[in-house]
């Protein structure tokens, strides 16, 4: 019935029937997949999700409708995605596990996002997300531990301080490219994860612990949280924390990708020398996507380390700045719906993978090169921006 | 005073020509390709392994055991890596030739993770470090009371022919033209009658055999080995062509010694610069970078319009 209605123009009502509809299925799938386990489960779940991209790429008509009802109601669309997200902890209940996992997913839905500024929208390669997500989280858990400062105090400076680093790092940027620029980000995050691991002030190798839990309104982080005589574990506390700065994150991305700003990246992206000429600041464009990079990475670290109250430099080497690496590319490039669906699957998939226990780095290493072989534009590739009234 | 700056200086010149050998490799690479292979520590990580498991497996079938024959399982362990390099290219990294420069990066530290993890799984107990002996031992002479080791000599004699018979190789031999050709431009060569496909093989071969002599005498040098070291020697490397200027063989030389040489004078004047001596690597990538934004020798890139 809603397929059969034009693919560019579905009617509001079954667009909205649709939008729903398509929601439900995503966090159902969602749910599945984080209550998987075995292998051959996890085998099926993937099989499914290969089959539906496979489809997806045969067939480019069923993902212009389901976009075409997704911008048709915009405020169904908007309204579901809230409501799936403030009842999911309702569903999962009382399993720490998954709620542990969406956590940490939104935490590098987050990462990911504030990479796609660079990575995605101006095409600048940045290893060094991973020490801006490292800085954040030791400036606030330093302040919190020495100066006894709230959560909600270290929250702003920690992200200044991780802002001033992108903007150092930005500098060079303005004469390295490509390779020679990847280089440069990588050199500065190993010597900021160097410098972590041997000052004595940042506890060394053994990190900082016992990181005070937040609380907001007298209502403590660490304790349960008590919505109309549901009682959540405490870890639902942070979930809806990280997903407030999920909507943060991409209201900041939307807004940023219609601005002046946006188009100025994509210019860059498409030709440097072009844009120079069309009189884009390009040297200042270029700092400024390292320095909103910094400033969201430090949002998230800083969230990571009140949450998990034990920070070591061990989560903050290069090879975490790799993986926030890899959502981008493989969720696709300057689509941030697709980014977030790729550090969702990026974070659950190697977890889910445990089944195969000891050999489940190595079948994350293989899943990753097949993606990028066989779909290498991305799960969703970037659209083209759209003007006019309806389009 | 003399006496430690001769035995540092050994030290220097050591290290550097392994990093150099390992820098070379991932300028052979990008030159030819304009990949980054940053796998490519890994793939020279594999060879002290196969090494070690061809000396085990020689000593239980023939019973044979001797210096003899670990000169001949590091030799058989060179072209196997080389092998492998060439399998790599075909299977996997030849695909991102044509894909933007970071998708190649990221397929390629994701392939760096397989190979380590593949190292640990086929190999018995491949997540300890594993005792790797000294290829030649002994003290070759005494200077100002510093003895150096034939081990030094081993290492600095053996990145001297090395590069010399890469020179002669690239120069002078049909193959090492087409190699220079297709690195100038991949496109015209073809219509010259060079099959692409071949070149590449015989790139990621050479640049994989070289970069197994550079893992071999790693561990050789460390006395140790790990599945992981060759994250490291990836970076390092690749740190080392790249300041040197990538596709330019003086420049990973270059870039190789001076690497090893900020390592080495970290680890002597600075209090506790063991520990910082990676933070002080790094900063100077940066500084030189900064400064010399194609690298040292590198060309600068002039973009068209």
């Amino acid at each position: 019935m809603g397929l059969s209605a034009s693919p560019a123009a579905p009617g509001a009502a079954a667009a909205a029937a649709f939008t729903i509809l398509s929601q439900l299925c995503g966090a159902a799938f969602l749910y599945v997949l984080l209550k998987a386990d075995g292998s051959w489960q996890v085998m099926g779940l993937l099989a499914l999700l290969g089959v539906g991209f496979f489809l997806l790429e045969r067939f480019p008509g069923i993902g212009e409708f389901i976009t075409a009802s997704l911008t048709r109601v915009p405020l169904v669309t908007a309204a579901t995605a809230a409501i799936i997200v403030l009842g999911f902890p309702f569903v999962v209940g009382s399993n720490t596990y998954i709620l542990h996992l969406l956590i940490v997913a939104q935490l590098y839905a987050v990462l990911a996002l504030a990479l796609n500024f660079q990575l995605g929208s101006a095409n600048i390669p940045n290893f060094a997300t991973g020490a801006s997500y490292g800085i954040g989280a030791y400036v606030s858990a330093l302040l919190a531990l020495n100066f006894g400062m709230s959560f909600w105090l270290t929250l702003p400076i920690a992200a200044l301080a991780a802002t001033l680093f992108g903007f150092i790092i930005g500098i060079p940027s303005m004469r390295t490219r490509d390779t020679y620029l990847a280089l440069v980000t990588i050199a500065f995050g190993v010597v900021v994860q160097q410098l972590l691991n041997n000052f004595d002030w940042t506890g060394g190798p053994n990190g900082l612990v016992g990181i005070p839990a937040p609380s907001l309104f007298g209502h403590s982080f660490a304790s349960p949280l008590q919505v109309f005589g549901w009682k959540l574990p405490s870890q639902a506390n942070f979930y809806y924390l990280a997903a407030a700065l999920v909507v943060v994150a991409v209201v900041t991305a939307q807004r940023l990708h219609g601005s002046r700003i946006g188009l100025a990246w994509n210019a860059l992206r498409a030709d440097e020398i072009a844009a120079k000429a069309q009189g884009i600041n390009v040297a200042w464009y270029k700092v400024l996507a390292f320095a909103v990079d910094a400033f969201l990475a430090a949002f998230a670290g800083t969230i990571y380390a009140f949450y998990v109250s034990y920070i070591s430099p061990d989560n903050f080497t290069f090879l975490v700045s790799v993986t926030i690496m890899t959502m981008v590319i493989v969720g696709g490039m300057d689509n941030i719906f697709g980014v977030i669906v790729g550090a969702f699957l990026l974070t659950i998939l190697p977890e889910k993978l445990r089944a195969f226990s000891d050999y489940r780095l190595l079948f994350f290493g293989v899943v990753v090169i097949g993606f990028l072989m066989i779909r290498p534009q991305g799960l969703f590739p970037q659209r083209l921006r759209q003007y006019g009234v309806h389009r | 005073m003399t006496e430690l700056f001769v035995q540092q200086s050994v030290n220097w010149i050591t290290l550097g020509s392994i990093y150099a050998l390992l820098a070379i490799g991932f300028s052979l690479i990008f030159g030819v390709l304009n990949v980054i292979h940053f796998s490519h520590g890994d793939v020279a990580m594999t060879a002290p392994f196969i090494a070690l498991a061809l000396v085990q497996a020689l000593a239980v079938a023939l019973g044979a055991s001797g210096p003899v024959w670990l000169v001949l399982a590091t030799i058989a362990a060179v072209i196997a890596v080389g092998l492998i390099g060439a399998v790599l290219d075909k299977v996997v990294i030849r695909r991102f030739r044509e894909a933007p420069a970071m998708m190649a990066l990221v397929a390629t530290v994701a392939l760096g993770i397989v190979i380590r993890e593949l190292i640990r799984h086929l190999y018995p107990q491949g997540s300890n470090p594993h005792a790797f002996p000294r290829l030649v031992s002994g003290v070759a002479f005494e200077i100002t009371g510093v003895s150096v080791s034939w081990f030094a000599l081993l290492v600095v004699g053996l990145t001297t022919l090395l590069v010399a018979l890469l020179f002669v190789f690239l120069r002078l031999t049909p193959l090492g033209l087409r190699i220079r050709a297709a690195s100038e431009d991949r496109v015209v060569a073809r219509m010259m009658g060079i099959r692409d496909g071949r070149v590449f093989r015989a790139t990621f071969f050479i640049a994989s055999a070289i970069g197994a002599i550079a893992g071999l005498l790693f561990a050789s040098y460390a006395g140790v080995t790990r599945f992981d070291f060759g994250v490291m020697a990836g970076l390092l490397g690749f740190s080392a062509a790249v300041i040197g200027g990538l596709g330019s063989m003086p420049g990973a030389i270059a870039g190789g010694l001076i690497i090893a040489g900020i390592e080495v004078l970290a680890q002597t004047f600075v209090p506790d610069g063991a520990s910082y001596r990676l933070v002080f690597v790094f900063i100077l990538v940066i500084v030189v970078l900064v400064f010399r934004p194609a690298g040292l020798l590198g060309r600068t890139i002039m973009e068209k319009v």
